[in-house]
Order: structure tokens, then sequence, then C-alpha cells
């Protein structure tokens, strides 16, 4: 058997870290976790290196050893999109033959309805979707220079460890910031749990792909609720209870008007190396499209090809309470961490 | 998509699996069954999103007498979301009792039992948006919640079943996008169906005709046709598509029209509890998912069959209101409001009494003084029910004295006589207007009398309470207001004989392959509950048993299907 060396770039985030740990138990693969600001990323018998994403030189010389990268790289625009360049230009320079590239399904932009992967990119919603695609355009040119790439567009990805959807979801849940919306959260969730995400993008790593070609997949469980059910079923899960009915005006004031001092007091402490733990969570205007945008993410594709076992929505939304409730005590990781930042 | 019907040229024939009548819940939830499960639906109806007084005069017709029931355009909605846009969201199932034929109850019996509709409830309640389908409080609530009334126990009288409330939810704002996404679904608004044609030998639909006020005239020939128009409109749309059959669609056997149900309601007798008020429990819990339920008292299933009594629930009520005699200041103040609440919430605010001056003054004596109560009340109906996006769902008042009235909503007996029928007057589209004749019986007072006895010696037995009603007046009280208004029933009932009904246990219409009726036309009997929640769940039955039926005979042609 062909032992694969695997570097997963964003090792220490939300999907990058639970990937290294899926890898390392795997015969066939053996991961090491990089990241740009740190080295320790909690794997125990994992080798980890610290990588500057955006630094070609760093990158080309840190893939040499490698037959595949995974790029789970989140962050700001340029993280993304520049990052995305980069590791096409160093890959390219070296024998790594093979990327899988976690994008996104906001890649979609404003679309509704059931959404295939051969619908047209929309950069439209704001700057996180604009990257993404950017991103995507450097895969493709990968692709058309040789290399091998796989790109995978979780819908949201919830479970254990989801600070974006299930963590701060939870916060406003308890705090009566979230609840029942109605029509404003009557779109899907697309949700998908991180276990099935790194599922994918293991066998996105042994995925055939014919030269030239640039397979897509989107990630979503078949069973994934609408927005409201899940946000009804997690505060009945988290004992947030009684849920409350929002309607829009409060959802405006709070993402518009609440929304804009939170995230600035936010940076204010995280520069002055305060923890941001006990600030309420601003909540992005983006989020509020989202949660009333009839986005359904057909995911037949990943289900057939790459051979996914979808985690039932009662599983996953188990798992994401017990890791909410769990981890109270503990300090809240920064939302930069994850992977999707609407 | 959503289209106006006058952007359809004149003329034009359009094609669909299904041709969904009637955009209210019942052509909602089937509409959005049938865009699940593959199929091609065209949706007409008549109104746009909001109300038009054009369109809603198209619903004017005749009653029998006006003390019994209301004008036929009352408690009616003819636009998307239909009458959900002013109801008020009072959701609980039907009861297993209700499905079997009693003997005590002429005509009852459904060609389905509670468990063939059980597994459509959930999704039913998900769309009303009533929370989880848990209507027992011991189950929704757990056992920390307080006794209904603390000490009562009765193995004769249930006091644990619950009414959950919708938000209430308008069906056409909530699921407007829904069906404007809805694969293969469209939408027509202004489309009035004005005939159902037959194919000569009567046995399959040909086509269904379809006008709008603005002129524009075309036909739909749809695979399967369903009529979701409502408890009225359906038996009229039924009754006036004669081209074929002249007695009207599905009326060989003089039965359309016929059985027609609404609910006896009235507020009754004096319960009073001993101790202190917090041993009751009359006003609203708050579910774990924020839904606003309620508990009644009901007799027992078993004592319902033993003493041959028709369902019933009871809940603890104010006095009447539009006596001054019970002294308190926010029901005066609501008498006193009446004329500023619409038709069909403030028709129980007036009993058809003559009011004198001095009515009013007493009124307005109460309101005068009980000035802390009005203004608690005032502000608590401004945030919890005018300013809320989930709506607090009746007045409750507060409990200062442990006397209460039993508001009584019970099943009424299923009769012939009882019925609509077409005038010779024809609305703004050529349509005969309806004329309802409803009645009520000497059966179902004497039910109610037997369910209200049956709460008078449970109460003295306890020893917790005690009940007592006139019985000399309960006819009166029961029946002040006529007909409980909204609830349209049994007009094209559901049975397995087709001189005794009009559709089959699939809600098709017997005599013809390809014509469905959704909706509470077709409950052959009207349990103690209200309709909606029950005709959504049998909407989502029809759902499936069309898209089954439809995918397997796929290459069937238009009228293949006898």
């Amino acid at each position: 058997m062909r032992i694969l060396r695997v570097l997963v770039l964003g090792g220490s985030g939300h999907i990058g870290s639970q990937l290294v740990e899926a890898l390392k138990s795997t015969p066939w693969a053996v991961p090491v976790s990089a990241s740009r600001s740190t080295v320790g990323t909690g794997h125990a018998n994992v080798e980890t290196m610290r990588v500057d994403s955006r630094d070609v030189q760093a990158l080309t010389s840190a893939l040499e050893d490698f037959d595949a990268v995974v790029n789970c790289v989140a962050g700001d625009a340029r993280s993304i999109s520049e990052g995305a360049r980069v590791l096409v230009q160093a890959a390219l320079g070296t024998q790594c033959r093979r990327i899988v590239h976690l994008s996104t399904m906001s890649v979609y932009g404003p679309v509704e309805g059931l959404v295939r992967e051969d619908t047209a990119l929309n950069p439209s919603l704001g700057w996180y979707g604009q990257a993404k695609c950017d991103a995507e355009k450097h895969m493709r040119e990968f692709a058309r220079r040789g290399g091998e790439v796989v790109v995978l567009r979780p819908g949201c990805v919830f479970g254990p460890g989801s600070e974006l959807w299930v963590g701060r979801v939870g916060r406003w849940l308890q705090t009566g910031r979230l609840g029942d919306l109605g029509v404003a959260g009557d779109g899907w969730s697309n949700l998908v749990h991180v276990d099935d995400v790194c599922q994918a993008l293991m066998a996105a790593l042994q995925l055939p792909v014919r030269p030239g070609d640039m397979p897509v997949f989107n990630l979503a469980a078949p069973d994934s609720p609408r927005w409201n059910d899940y946000f009804v079923d997690l505060a009945l899960a988290l004992q947030a209870t009684l849920v409350p009915r929002i309607g829009p005006r409060q959802l405006r004031l709070d993402a518009l008007l609440a929304g804009p001092p939170l995230k600035v007091m936010q940076l204010a402490f995280k520069r002055l190396g305060r923890p941001t733990s006990g600030l309420p969570d601003p909540m992005p205007p983006g989020l509020l499209r989202l949660w009333a945008q009839h986005i359904h993410l057909d995911a037949t594709q990943a289900a057939q090809k790459l051979r996914v076992t979808w985690t039932p929505y009662a599983v996953g939304l188990q798992s994401s309470a017990d890791w909410f409730v769990g981890k109270k005590a503990e300090r809240t990781p920064p939302l930069d961490k994850a992977i999707c930042i609407p | 998509m959503i289209l106006d019907a006058n952007s359809i040229q004149n003329g034009t024939e359009l094609h669909a699996d299904v041709c969904v009548v009637g955009g209210g819940p019942a052509g909602i939830a089937l509409t959005l069954s049938l865009s699940e499960r593959g199929l091609s639906v065209l949706m007409l109806e008549s109104g746009q999103l909001e109300e038009d007084k054009k369109t809603q005069s198209l619903y004017e017709g005749e009653v029998a007498d006006e003390r019994l029931h209301s004008p036929p355009d009352k408690y009616r909605q003819r636009r998307l979301g239909g009458s959900s846009a002013i109801w008020g969201g009072r959701c609980m199932p039907f009861d297993p009792i209700d499905f079997e034929t009693r003997s005590h109850v002429p005509h009852s019996g459904w060609p389905l039992s509670y468990d063939d509709l059980l597994p459509y409830y959930p999704q039913a309640n998900a769309l009303a948006e009533a929370g989880r389908f848990s209507y027992d409080a011991g189950e929704a609530f757990g056992p920390q919640l307080e006794p209904l009334i603390r000490g009562f126990d009765s193995p004769r009288v249930r006091t644990s079943g619950l009414e959950r409330f919708s938000c209430p939810t308008h069906f056409g704002t909530r699921y407007a996008k829904r069906l404007q996404l809805a694969p293969g679904v469209q939408v027509l608004l202004g489309a009035n169906c004005t005939a159902v044609r037959l194919q000569a030998d009567g046995q399959a639909v040909r086509s269904l005709e379809v006008a709008t006020l603005a002129g524009t005239r075309f036909v739909v020939t749809p695979r399967a046709a369903v009529l979701a128009a409502g408890g009225l409109e359906t038996a009229r749309l039924l009754l006036a598509s004669r081209d074929v059959t002249p007695a009207g669609v599905g009326n060989f056997h003089d039965v359309v029209g016929r059985y027609y149900m609404c609910h006896i309601a009235g507020n009754v007798g004096m319960l009073t509890v001993q101790g202190p008020t917090r041993n009751v429990r009359h006003g609203y819990e708050v579910a774990p998912e924020g839904i606003y339920c309620r508990r009644r008292l009901s007799v027992t299933a078993t004592e319902q069959r033993r003493l041959g009594l028709a369902n019933a629930v009871a809940r603890l009520h104010f006095p009447r209101i539009t006596d001054p005699a019970h002294r308190n200041g926010v029901l005066s103040g609501l008498f006193l409001a009446r004329r500023l609440i619409s038709y069909e919430y403030g028709k129980r605010l007036n009993d058809g009494n003559a009011t004198s001056p001095g009515h009013y003054a007493r009124h307005l004596f109460n309101v005068v003084a009980d000035p802390m109560d009005t203004t608690a009340f005032l502000g608590h109906w401004l945030l919890r029910r005018s300013l809320a996006e989930r709506k607090f769902p009746s007045v409750i008042l507060r409990n200062r004295t442990n006397r209460f009235s039993l508001e009584v909503h019970g099943e009424q007996m299923p009769q012939a006589g009882s019925r609509v029928t077409l005038t010779d007057k024809v609305d703004a589209l050529g349509m005969p207007q309806l004329r309802v004749d409803w009645r009520y019986s000497q059966a179902d007072i004497d039910s109610v009398r037997g369910t209200l006895d049956v709460l008078v010696q449970e109460f003295a037995q306890s020893g917790v309470a005690s009940f007592d009603y006139n019985r000399d007046t309960l006819e009166e009280d029961i029946m002040r207001f006529g007909a409980y208004g909204g609830h349209h029933i049994g007009t094209a009932r559901m049975g397995r004989d087709p001189r005794t009904s009009v559709v089959d246990a699939d809600c098709r219409v017997h005599s013809v392959c390809n014509l469905f009726v959704a909706g509470s036309a077709v409950f052959p009997t009207s349990s103690q509950a209200n309709p909606t929640l029950t005709l959504i769940a049998m909407s989502l039955r029809l759902g499936e048993h069309l898209a089954r039926r439809l995918h397997a005979e796929h290459a069937a042609p238009v009228g293949a299907c006898a």
C-alpha cells in the first residue's frame, strides 16, 4: 500500500484539526499539520510545522516531501485568495501533485432552489464569497497546468468544535437573540457534520482525477433542516427555553444597530490582548440573508463518488449540543479559527 | 413561480400533473407536498396576497337564518393563504374516537382511522407553526406542570388534553417564497375556477374552467384535479358544474352540500373551585419551544361511548362579556370597543339583545372602577399580542375569585337537512351563489347537556370544585351566537358508500376517477377539534396518495384513469 504524506494547511482550525486526527488513524496517510500562527496544535504523535501560506518560498519548501496538500486555510480575504494562488504556485514547483481544496457554498452567491455543482459561481455576496471564488479560479489553473485538484463546497459545518454554527448560535439562543425566525429563518441550513467533511476530504485525497479535470462536490447532509428547525432543535437540546419567536425588526436591530459596536469592541479587546469570550457575539448582517436564503445544496455527487455516508441530523445535533455544554467552562476559541465566515 | 392569471393569454389550455383549486392551508400544504414528490402543480388562487373587495364579494350569498349562521362572505378570505389570514390559530388533532362508527352519532365513521392519519400530523403541526406534535400536558411539559385544577382527578374527565396555538400563521405570507421556488409549481393569482368540466361519460375531469375578474378566461387540463377551496366553496363548485351531470359533479345521490356541520359552542354555567386561586391554571402555558398551550376538560372516550355522547371539550372561561354584572373592567372595555373589532372576532361580543344607555353606563362604570386591571390588560395585550410575532391567543383574565364559566366547543351530529345549495343569483363571474341552511338538532344540545352533567357529577365527587348550569337555558346559551364561525365541515363527506358520501378514503370523488377534494369538506364528522390541523394532515396524506398514483400511471393520458 502506498503511504501518502499529506500536508494539512489550516491544521489547527476546526476542520483541519479533526482531519489530521482522522488521517492519523488511517493506514494509508501520514498527516502533517501546518498553520501560520502556532506550531502546537494539540495533536499527539503528529508532526506539525509552521508555515505562512502566503509565503511562496516557505510553502514551496514545506511541500517538498508531500504527495498531497489539503487546503483548510481560513481567515481574511487575502489569506484565502492569495493563499490559494501561492499554494498553486508552490505546488507546481514541487512533486506534490494533488490539492484538495475546501471551498464553500458561498461561491454560489444569492442563488436559490436546488443547487448542483455545475451552477454558475456568483461572487456578489461580499468579500468572503469573492475570495472563495478567486481561490477556486487558482485551483482551476492548477488543474489546467497538470495538477490534480478536488474541490469541496460544504454548507455550514457543525458538530463538535464548530464555533460558527454551534458555539455562537448556542450563545445567541441562550441569550434570546435567536429562536424561531419565521420567514426570516425559512432557508435551508445545509448543515454538514464535521466528520462527514473529513470523510469527504479523505475520499478526495484518493479520488482518481483525469488530467485537466477539477471534480467539485457539494457537501450537505440530505436531512439537514431549515434554519428555524435547527435553531429550535438546538435550543431544546441546550435547554435554552422558552424559544422565542423573533421578528425581522428585532433581527435587523441586532445585526445592524448592535452589530457594529459589538464588532468594534471585539477588535478593541483583541488589540488590548484581553479575552473576548465575555462579549456578546455580534450578529453579522450577512447571516440574516443566509437564514432567509432558500439555497438547497444537492450533495448527491458526494454520496455517489466520494461515498460519503452522512451523519444523521439527530446524531449531529446531539453531538453538537454535547460539545457546547461540555465546553462551557472552557475558554471560547476565537472565531477566526473557523472555516467559514460569511 | 407565482404569476397573475391575467398574464395568461385568453383561451390558453394549461397542463399540469395536478391542478389544485384554492390556495389556503389545504391547497398550500398539498401543493408543496406534491412538488417535493416530483409532480408539476398548477395552483389556482382566486385572490392576491392582500384582501381585495371585489374578489371577496365573490363569496357573497344567502343564509337561511342569520341568527344561526354568518353570511357566507364572513369568516372566509379569498386570497393566498385563504382564511388563515384571519384565523385564531387553535390547533389540535382529532381524537381516535372521532374516526369510529358510533351508534349514538348518526352517519358517523370515517373510512380511515386515527392511526392512518397520525403519520401526517407532525408535519401538519410544523406547517401550522404549532411546535411539536405533543398534545398531552404531561408529555409536553413533564410532571412539574401544575394541574389544571389541583386535587381534581377523575377517571371520567380528562384534564391533560392540550390545544396548541399557531402564531397564528398566515399561510400565504409564510409560504409564498416556498411556493415561488418549489420545483414544478405554478401559482396563478386572480384565477377563479368557475367549472369542473367532465368527459362525456362523466367519469373523469376533462378540464377546469378559469376566469379572472378582468375578463381573462382559460382552461386547465390536469391529470388530476383537487378542489381545496374550503368547505363551502368546494360544494358550490361541484354543484355548479352541471353540464354533464345535471345535479352537479359527484352528486348522483344528492349528498353534495348536505351534512353541513360547524361546531356547537357557547359559555355555560359556573365552576367554583375551592381554596386559593393558585389551585387553578386556567390560562396559557408556554411549551419549551415557545408555543402557547392550554388545557381543556373532556369526557373520556369510554364514557362518551357508554353515555352516548358526541365529542366535546370545555375550557375555563370568563363570564358572559355582554352582561355587565361581571363587574370586570377588561370585559366591559372589550364590550364597549366591539365595533372596532373585526366581524369575526367581535361577533361573540354582540348577543343581539338591545343595549340600553343604562347597559352602556354599567359597562363604563366597570371600566372606570377597575383602572389598574384594565391598564395592565392593555399593556399585556399590546406587548404580547399586537406587537408580538407569536401572538397571545386570547383574552385571559386574572383569576381573582376561582369562579369560571365553561366555554364549550362540541361536535355536531351530522344531518342531511343541514346543507348548502345554489341560488338563482350569480356572482360577477356568473357562478351561482350559495345559500347556507345550517341546522342543529336537539341531539346536539342533549349531548352537550350529557357532557356537562358528567362534569357536574365529577366535580361534586372530587370535593375540590362544584359546577352548576341552568338546564333550562342551555340551548339558548349554546345557540346565542349560532354556529361557531369559520368551521365549514362535511359538504363533500368521505365514506365507503357512494349513496351516503361524496369522496372515498383517498379523498377521490366516487364517480370521477381523477377528481379529489382536500379540506374539511370531506370530514364525515366534526370532532371537538378545530378543523385546520386535521385538514392540513389530510392534505399531506392526499399528496402522498396522488404522487404514488400518478407516478404509477405516468404514461396514462388524461382520462384514462377510469
